[in-house]
């Protein structure tokens, strides 16, 4: 602490207990306390501070704005945290070539702000992206509503620069579609901060669609939202997104965000297409015709910008809104083939009533992507949240024997390493260990995080799915 | 060809990995062979065994509703898209050597053709792989779903991997539904810079178009070639847009035919001489095109105009060809960009370096080929590090 203090200057080091503590937890369920945190300034700065972390082997965490869902963030081992807070400048829009270079800590939704003027924006836009940073983007790979057509972060980075856990500055890739040799930007992205710390993003700008059709239905059942899903597919349509909601979710959104959700549906469907604006309205009223086939009894048309943005808001506020419902959440992020929907949410549903507690559920439902909000309340004891997790792993050990997977989009982090044998066999996991050896040689990298630690994870004893 | 001793044909992936491991035990060093379409790219030279992927073949799943295709690594992509067809749906990649190309040969060379800003190059439709290891394991990498974080993604690292770290035995990819309809534009303009500058807007144009291609012939004029498909008003309008944008820049427009198709054959008609591949950022393309169009030895100039690869065959003599093929190199350099030689005239080999000339991260390339294949038994010569 004193000599990264001496190294640094003490404006860019805390130490003190009560400003650790701000550092010790993340969105997610998990916490722990850093020994020091560091705000560097520059590039120059994080090289520095790894350097003296390979040093003294002090283990380096990684942390964007805290928004993350799977422990990423939290120093499960000690060590310094690192926080991107000021490394966050937009160093150039190249409108010209559709790119823009960022610091790590710059926040998603800026970046698109400051794009538009240019007709461009940044695709990828959890429900973060308000707070969320880029470096946690890249981190995670995370995704987000419109990336069922448009690709989630790693179909988005073209270039960055990375300082290893011994102070190394590596550039990989760049402004231009590929880069020679082996894609390291693209086994670097969604590495969760296990490999290096990002100092520098290139990415990819999209031009604005010229036009978008949002539409709301109410079904009776999640199972005939989840039918319609697969229709609109069938019928050849991809739309920018397909969100879906139960009731619970509807309920909690509603009391918090007013979105206009009718409160009596079993089932919501969010849907939108986007594109020229020639032959959308034809799609909208295809999208429609089948919801109706599906048999939803009411659909509801966004006619105009602010309708729209209050429909999504609903979606988007989602997470917060669970507050109304429970003062603590669980969500899970399995991902299943769109296909077997119906079957896992019967799955979800069973998980929550053996372990009596409530589910909603608010979802990527095109690229099957699960969001199950369990519900407890940590007041009533700590076994309220192994109670939770329990119903969790019984819904990713569904989705993963359906052949998904055990986060779409939120990481493996703290909070799955240890379920990561049911989806990869040993082999598959010796690969990925070969990567972050020749990353991360020292081992200092956000440990514990990602791969089964034998510390914590001997009460897992899975057995492996494959 | 290269010289090889032994030829292997397993029939499945277990088999596969066991040729490996012997290999790497016994130090024989090992050229994988889908299609053989490919051969061309970088220093493949002799290897003591040939690892063909011939009976690694087949759709091993395919789930319409799910819009994702797992097929064996050695299936032809003309087979693939047959059978996708069948179901009314594709893989959207249009790589040179379509007849013969395999799966596993594609994903290796990561090789694209005109659509990828369309919609995406191999590393953005590949979802799942499986991949036989030097040291004799299969590992599975991604899976059938269409997102997916666990873990990191190998499926990234060995796409573009040229077979120095692993044999691909399956691949899951992202299929769509086959559009409705579609239509085409050819435009000739007297300047390259006026081609460029309106594939640019149509490449920003609110209806997406699924090809844009800028062709320079050797004393022609310049070419742009502009296809659209998806929905029948969405096509009129992208078609209509790009005759507009032809027009304003002094072009004159025509119906495609089949030029696109040709084109994208350029890497298998370029036996002689040599064919220089290069990444750069969009805007440097009229440049660099206008560089390479002056070279004494310019033959022909194909840009994927969307997302920035050039393709420059050059032939005559061989001093000029390997003059102009370095100056070609060092220009893409100079805007940011990076490429290789892809093809050249065997007599040429030795005196024209088919390496990359640009690769960041180079250590780390070469910590990671060591830990995939410590013995160095894969394709020896084309290690990127």
């Amino acid at each position: 602490m004193r000599g990264l203090a001496q190294l640094l200057g003490p404006s860019k080091v805390l130490g003190a207990r009560a400003d650790l503590l701000m550092y010790e937890y993340d969105g997610a369920v998990d916490t722990a306390t850093p020994d020091a945190v560091v705000l560097p300034e520059s590039t120059a700065d994080v090289s520095a501070l790894a350097r003296y972390c390979h040093e003294h082997a002090v283990p380096i965490v990684p942390r964007g704005a805290g928004t993350g869902l799977s422990g990423g963030a939290i120093p499960v081992e000690g060590g310094v945290v690192v926080s991107f807070a000021r490394m966050a400048r937009i160093i150039e829009i190249d409108a010209a070539n559709m790119r823009a270079v960022v610091q790590p800590g710059v926040i998603n939704l800026h970046l698109s702000t400051a794009a538009a003027p240019h007709g461009l924006h940044f695709v990828p836009d959890p429900s973060s992206q308000k707070a969320c940073t880029l470096g946690g983007n890249v981190a995670e790979n995370s995704g987000g509503p419109h990336t069922l057509s448009y690709g989630v972060t790693t179909n988005h980075v073209t270039g960055l620069e990375i300082v290893l856990s011994d102070g190394e500055v590596v550039r990989l890739g760049g402004k231009a579609v590929e880069d020679e040799g082996y894609d390291l930007v693209g086994t670097f992205v969604g590495s969760e901060g296990t490999l290096g710390l990002v100092t520098e993003i290139t990415v990819k700008l999209v031009p604005l669609p010229e036009d978008k059709r949002t539409l709301m239905a109410a079904f009776e059942t999640m199972d005939a939202a989840s039918e319609t899903v697969s229709a609109i597919i069938a019928a050849g349509i991809v739309p920018s997104a397909i969100e879906m909601m139960d009731q619970l979710a509807t309920e909690a959104v509603e009391a918090a965000v007013h979105a206009g959700y009718p409160l009596d549906a079993g089932g919501i469907l969010l849907v939108e297409v986007d594109g020229p604006r020639d032959g959308l309205d034809d799609v909208r009223q295809r999208i429609e015709s089948i919801c109706r086939e599906h048999g939803a009894r009411s659909i509801r048309i966004a006619a105009t910008a602010l309708e729209r943005e209050r429909l999504w808001a609903g979606r988007k506020g989602a997470f917060a809104a669970m507050g109304r419902l429970s003062p603590d959440y669980y969500v899970q992020d399995g991902v299943i083939p769109r296909t077997r929907l119906p079957e896992i949410l019967r799955v979800v549903k069973a998980a929550g009533e053996r372990h009596h507690l409530r589910v909603a559920n608010v979802f990527h439902a095109g690229d099957g992507n699960l969001h199950p909000l369990i519900l407890f309340d940590l007041r009533d004891g700590p076994e309220e949240l192994e109670r939770a997790k329990a119903a969790g792993l019984e819904i990713l050990t569904a989705c993963v024997e359906a052949g998904g997977s055990l986060t779409g989009e939120h990481g493996i982090g703290m909070e799955k390493n240890c379920y990561m044998p049911l989806q990869f066999a040993a082999p598959d996991l010796a690969a990925m260990r070969r990567i972050k050896d020749a990353f991360d040689p020292a081992g200092l990298m956000n440990p514990g995080k990602v791969f089964p630690t034998p510390s914590r994870c001997r009460e897992f004893a899975l057995p492996a799915a494959r | 060809m290269t010289a090889v001793s032994v030829q292997a044909t397993p029939a499945d992936a277990a088999e596969c990995a066991r040729i490996l491991a012997d290999a790497s035990r016994d130090h024989r060093t090992v050229r994988v062979a889908g299609g053989m379409t490919k051969s061309y790219i970088g220093e493949s030279g002799d290897t003591d065994d040939e690892l063909r992927t011939a009976r690694l073949g087949g759709i091993v799943d395919h789930v319409p509703a799910d819009l994702t295709v797992t097929v064996a690594g050695g299936t032809r992509i003309a087979d693939l898209a047959a059978a996708l067809a069948r179901a009314g749906q594709f893989l959207p990649l249009d790589p040179p050597h379509a007849e013969a190309a395999t799966i596993g040969g594609v994903i290796a060379a990561n090789s694209n053709g005109f659509w990828r800003a369309r919609y995406g190059s191999v590393r953005d439709l590949l979802i799942g792989t499986r991949i036989a290891l030097a040291d004799g394991t299969v590992v599975r990498a991604g899976g059938r779903v269409v997102k997916n974080v666990a873990g990191y993604d190998l499926n990234k690292l060995i796409t573009g991997s040229f077979g120095t770290l692993g044999v691909i035995v399956e691949a899951t990819f992202k299929v769509l539904p086959i559009p409705t309809a579609s239509d085409g534009v050819l435009a000739s303009f007297a300047r390259g810079t006026d081609a460029f500058a309106a594939a640019d807007r149509i490449a920003r144009a609110a209806a997406r178009a699924e090809a844009i291609v800028v062709e320079r012939a050797a004393r022609d004029d310049w070419r742009l070639l502009v296809t659209a498909r998806g929905e029948a008003a969405a096509v009129a309008r992208a078609v209509t847009d790009a005759r507009r944008e032809v027009k304003v820049r002094g072009g004159s427009a025509a119906q495609l035919a089949g030029e696109l198709a040709e084109l994208r054959e350029l890497p298998a008609r370029a036996s002689d001489g040599a064919l220089v591949r290069v990444a750069v950022l969009v805007a440097a393309q009229t440049a660099f095109a206008d560089t390479a169009a002056r070279l004494e030895s310019f033959a022909t100039l194909a840009a994927d105009a969307a997302s920035g690869v050039v393709r420059v065959h050059l032939h005559g003599d061989d001093a000029s060809v390997i003059r102009d093929a370095e100056a070609l190199l060092l220009a893409a350099r100079m805007v940011g960009g990076g490429g290789r030689v892809e093809r050249r005239a065997e007599r040429l080999r030795g005196r024209l370096s088919v390496s990359p000339t640009r690769s960041t991260g180079a250590v780390l390339m070469r910590r990671i080929k060591d830990a995939f294949d410590p013995a160095g038994i894969l394709e020896p010569g084309r290690s990127p590090a």
